[in-house]
């Protein structure tokens, strides 16, 4: 994977929040992402989109530093958060998973009552003084996650006793709690019923008033509904992105239209 | 632009088929408004019931094809260029019913103006329109066919003087009324035979906007003028 390529459509933004600058990623030898520059916008929601292994979770997790916990991968290249680059070696990866929170495909609550799964950040982080403030950042954070009504009467109840839409909002209101600036999201959907999935989608239409997100999805009419800008990977590269209306009527490149339109295997 | 390959092949049938019933309610479109002139021109009643047969035909194949596009756009949630040939079908079928309709009435006017008695006025303004608009349809349903935006945009072209004629036969037709008052009912006929196959020629240039659409993915209605 030496060729150049050229990414198609708008991979700039004028009010970035997020700048990847020629990221590449290796797992060893194997080079999984390839030369990607891409701004991600504040308070956009950006989908990626792409067949399996085409390295668009892998991107996902350079933004946070999640590829750190893998000991044979290492990344080139500058990602910035407000222009900082987050691979500097002063940057401190907890803080920068504070500030780049992210929801996984499973559900994982810990082992914990919904009250703690929700307080646990903030009280690692410090972010409450009191109980009263505690009490008030647990409930605010379950009200933005749409939880709230459901499970306010059972706040100590465990949180592996909810559905798994549920507790998929309760990861979510988890990761709201200690203030982030961006959400990731590695397909957040794809173990949930379609009721449970509407939810999350609405939840995440709410939240990007307040937060950039960036979902990577294996479905394309969960990307067209939800995000601003499509992104798509092919074999480690950005191929395409563009306004999502744009890539669902019609994309630039072949290999995004292949896919979306069901002609790549 | 390609409809196959799909991994789906039920998909790429579903997607050829809109396609070859479009081409088929183009062709009948096409006979329908070349036996309702010679239904005019002749005054042949029994070619303008066969008119009115064929658009019964054309309505069907709208109905049914629109149909089947509804059916693809719920099983499938086709994007890109399988979006655009879904929504340019569904819209090219109307303009084409459409159309039908329009030569219907032509046919019935042809009988009206042969119980009247035989009389050549504005016939050759008729028949020069109507040669213009046909060759707008064939190459519509040709740039359709074989996905060439710019045909299309070719036929585009020809509307205006298709409408130039139109305007120029209508003149030409409001001084013979002036000069001769006892012809206005007949003249009239006349001018809404021209009118329908302006009309004709009208959806032509939708149906070429649609094609443009599909091909290029660009929405280029009331860009042109």
């Amino acid at each position: 994977m030496t060729n150049e390529y050229t990414t198609v459509g708008r991979p700039s933004s004028i009010n970035p929040k997020i700048t990847a600058d020629s990221v590449s990623v290796y797992y060893g030898d194997k080079q999984a992402i390839q030369d990607v520059s891409l701004d991600i916008g504040a308070n956009e929601v950006i989908a990626f989109i792409g067949p399996s292994g085409c390295g668009k979770s892998t991107f996902l997790r350079t933004i946070n530093r999640m590829n750190d916990t893998i000991d044979i991968c290492s990344v080139k290249g500058k990602m910035s958060l407000d222009g900082v680059n987050i691979y500097d070696p002063n940057v401190d990866p907890v803080e920068l998973r504070a500030r780049v929170g992210m929801v996984f495909q499973k559900p994982n609550p810990f082992p914990k009552s919904i009250y703690d799964n929700v307080a646990y950040g903030a009280r690692i982080h410090g972010l409450a003084d009191n109980r009263i403030e505690l009490d008030e950042m647990v409930e605010k954070s379950l009200r933005s996650a749409g939880l709230w009504e459901e499970v306010k009467d059972r706040l100590h109840s465990p949180g592996i006793g909810l559905s798994g839409g549920q507790q998929q909002r309760l990861c979510i209101a988890r990761t709201i709690a200690v203030n982030p600036e961006v959400i990731l999201m590695d397909e957040p959907c794809s173990a949930l019923d379609p009721i449970a999935t509407a939810k999350i989608e609405e939840l995440i239409a709410e939240l990007s008033s307040n937060y950039t997100i960036v979902v990577v999805t294996h479905s394309m009419q969960q990307a067209a509904r939800i995000s601003n800008r499509t992104a798509y990977f092919h074999l480690g590269k950005l191929i395409e992105v563009d306004d999502t209306n744009t890539v669902f009527t019609s994309p630039g490149h072949k290999l995004t239209e292949d896919y979306i339109t069901g002609r790549f295997g | 632009m390609k409809l196959d390959g799909h991994i789906s092949q039920r998909f790429n049938q579903d997607l050829e088929d809109i396609r070859t019933q479009l081409l088929e309610m183009g062709g009948l479109v096409s006979s329908q408004i070349t036996q309702a002139m010679e239904a005019l021109e002749t005054g042949d009643s029994a070619l303008g019931e066969s008119v009115e047969a064929l658009d019964k035909e054309v309505n069907r194949l709208e109905v049914e094809t629109d149909d089947l596009c509804t059916k693809i756009l719920v099983k499938r949630q086709p994007a890109a260029s399988d979006l655009r040939m879904v929504l340019a079908v569904s819209r090219i079928v109307r303009d084409l019913e459409r159309m039908g309709d329009e030569a219907t009435k032509i046919a019935q006017m042809g009988i009206r103006l042969a119980e009247e008695g035989a009389s050549p006025i504005g016939y050759a303004e008729c028949r020069s329109i109507a040669a213009g608009v046909q060759a707008m349809i064939a190459n519509a349903l040709d740039g359709f066919a074989r996905y060439d935006s710019n045909v299309a945009r070719d036929t585009i072209e020809m509307d205006q003087k298709v409408d130039e004629d139109y305007a120029s036969a209508l003149r030409s037709l409001m001084t013979y009324m002036m000069e001769d008052p006892r012809s206005i009912k007949r003249v009239m006929n006349i001018m809404w035979t021209l009118r329908s196959l302006e009309r004709i020629g009208d959806h032509t240039t939708n149906i070429c906007e649609q094609v443009i659409y599909l091909v290029d993915g660009v929405d280029e209605r009331h860009s042109f003028s």
